[in-house]
């Protein structure tokens, strides 16, 4: 036969097995063919050496988080950021672009006429809570809170005796390899405290958790004034991290820090004071809890801290806003909250006792 | 109560429930950075590449029927990306700035060498031919003779010629940089 040509020779060398027999035969018996293979090896080794160097591909929940950040910034279609596109392809989407982005104006000032905020605390305070309580809100709105306490999917809708329920959430909760990662994907600001109390070993994890986006739209049955409002609540992002203990027999987590953004609640049509009206209406609220939250002064501006049986709740200031210390009956674990003056709300807790627990909560707050 | 108002993650959602795009990016991210590290020599400009290229990707295809294309579209596009490269140090503080870590785990001495042996590199490579450096990079990320095939739009019988006249060039322009 001919000699091998080139291009089987190099072949050889990454898929033997995608090369005829016969030219392998001839291989063996042709000497000219022999050093052309020698030197295509010899090539291929050096451009394995030289390209193939191992690579960092990174972190990609960094990365996807960097691009959501970048096409959030780089706007529609046809923005600088498709510059690379062919020019026909670029006008086409400039066009595009310019319709979607009035469109999307258009639809974002309506939404913004339609929807009013009707809550956003600025504080927090305490509202004791039992066990009834807690059966009250289950049955006033059908959500159990070992459902909510369990996790609900990252999104969905449900029936409720009132209208409909749905949730959606922006992305996924899990752990993410450092704080300032953590940082990075929610926003959120993190101040690490300098000193941390005896006991406590350094951050041990960091997760996040998204936002989580709730609609309650209305349905005719929920009356007059709210049938076929809507109700979009709005909570989250948040990141949780978690320290560690300098004792190898005592709990693997001893303190845990949260920062979250403060819960938003808007409603298209229905007002704050005639959803309180129709949950009022709704019956079956305690006395006792129906007057906890009358104490709170204005609902639209409060974050309510549960306080359960048992617990004993302190209120206080960090770094000048409103916080709720709860503690354990037997003190061993202690918690504060706090929502700070740029609407985020703070929280420090663990198996401390108060002392601690506000030590570290006035390094951060 | 200890600290049960600390919420732990649930375990991560099945893939199926990831965007399209999400799920796009997530698998074909890993090939996109190591083909453009193979002409930049340098992981952070290889992520910047991979930004780059989803994001042109996303406006280029914005429907789901067309994964194929996009994928060998993307390949293809960090090679050529890559080759084009000539920014990134802005985006690459914002990362270090982000992840809080310097990436480079070498000491001082072999990062000289290394980069200046990585810069010879990258010279060569920018003065092959672009098709030419474009399969090096591609075959030598990892990618299959098919694969390769399929992100150039040639046919399999003509990736074999291809590396062979790259590999050669490479070669010769490597002899060059080291007799300079």
């Amino acid at each position: 036969m001919h000699h091998v040509p080139s291009p089987q020779l190099r072949r050889l060398a990454d898929e033997p097995l995608a090369v005829p027999d016969r030219a392998l035969r001839h291989l063996s018996g042709c000497g000219r063919c022999q050093a052309e293979a020698d030197e295509i090896a010899a090539d291929v080794a050096l451009a394995a050496r030289t390209l193939g160097t191992p690579c960092d591909i990174g972190d990609v929940d960094l990365e996807w988080a960097m691009l959501q950040e970048r096409l959030h910034e780089a706007g529609p279609v046809g923005s600088r950021a498709g510059g690379r596109l062919p020019r026909r392809l670029g006008r086409v989407s400039v066009s595009t672009g310019t319709v979607a982005a009035a469109a999307v104006v258009a639809l974002g000032a309506g939404a913004a006429a339609a929807l009013t905020t009707i809550y956003a605390p600025t504080h927090v305070a305490p509202v004791r809570v039992d066990q009834s309580d807690l059966q009250a809100v289950e049955n006033i709105t059908g959500l159990e809170p070992s459902q909510l306490a369990a996790g609900l999917p990252p999104s969905g809708s449900r029936s409720l005796a009132f209208g409909r329920l749905t949730w959606t959430t922006a992305g996924h909760a899990r752990q993410v390899g450092s704080i300032a990662r953590a940082s990075a994907l929610t926003h959120l600001a993190w101040s690490a405290p300098d000193a941390l109390p005896p006991g406590v070993g350094p951050a041990g994890s960091a997760a996040i958790a998204p936002q989580v986006t709730a609609t309650v739209s209305f349905s005719h049955s929920a009356g007059p004034g709210i049938a076929g409002s809507t109700l979009q609540i709005t909570a989250g992002p948040a990141v949780v991290v978690q320290y560690g203990s300098t004792s190898a027999n005592a709990s693997p987590v001893t303190m845990a820090i949260a920062v979250m953004q403060r819960p938003v609640a808007s409603s298209s049509g229905a007002t704050a004071s005639e959803l309180e009206q129709f949950l009022r209406s709704r019956g079956g609220l305690p006395a006792g809890l129906a007057h906890e939250l009358r104490l709170l002064g204005d609902p639209a501006t409060t974050l309510p801290v549960p306080v359960l049986p048992g617990m004993t709740q302190q209120q206080l200031t960090i770094g000048g806003t409103p916080a709720v210390l709860v503690t354990a009956p037997s003190g061993v674990a202690s918690a504060v909250i706090w929502e700070s003056k740029d609407g985020t709300v703070h929280a420090v807790g663990g198996l401390l006792d108060k002392k601690d627990v506000l030590g570290v909560a006035r390094q951060i707050g | 109560m200890g600290i049960s108002f600390v919420t732990r993650p649930g375990p991560r959602p099945p893939q199926a429930s990831l965007s399209g795009f999400e799920r796009f990016f997530r698998e074909q991210y890993p090939a996109v950075v190591r083909i453009a590290f193979g002409v930049t020599r340098d992981a952070h400009m290889a992520q910047d590449v991979a930004q780059d290229v989803f994001v042109s990707v996303l406006r280029r295809f914005p429907g789901p029927a067309d994964t194929d294309r996009a994928r060998a579209w993307v390949r293809v596009a960090a090679a050529h990306v890559a080759l084009n490269m000539i920014r990134g140090e802005r985006r690459r503080e914002r990362r270090e700035q982000l992840s809080g870590t310097e990436m480079a785990g070498t000491g001082p001495e072999e990062m000289v060498v290394d980069r200046e042996s990585q810069a010879e590199v990258r010279q060569a490579l920018s003065r092959l031919p672009r098709r030419a450096a474009a399969v090096l990079v591609l075959r030598h990320s990892g990618l299959s003779y098919a694969e390769v095939a399929e992100a150039m739009n040639v046919k399999v019988g003509q990736v074999g010629t291809m590396l062979r006249r790259a590999e050669s060039a490479l070669r010769k322009e490597l002899q060059n940089a080291s007799r300079t």
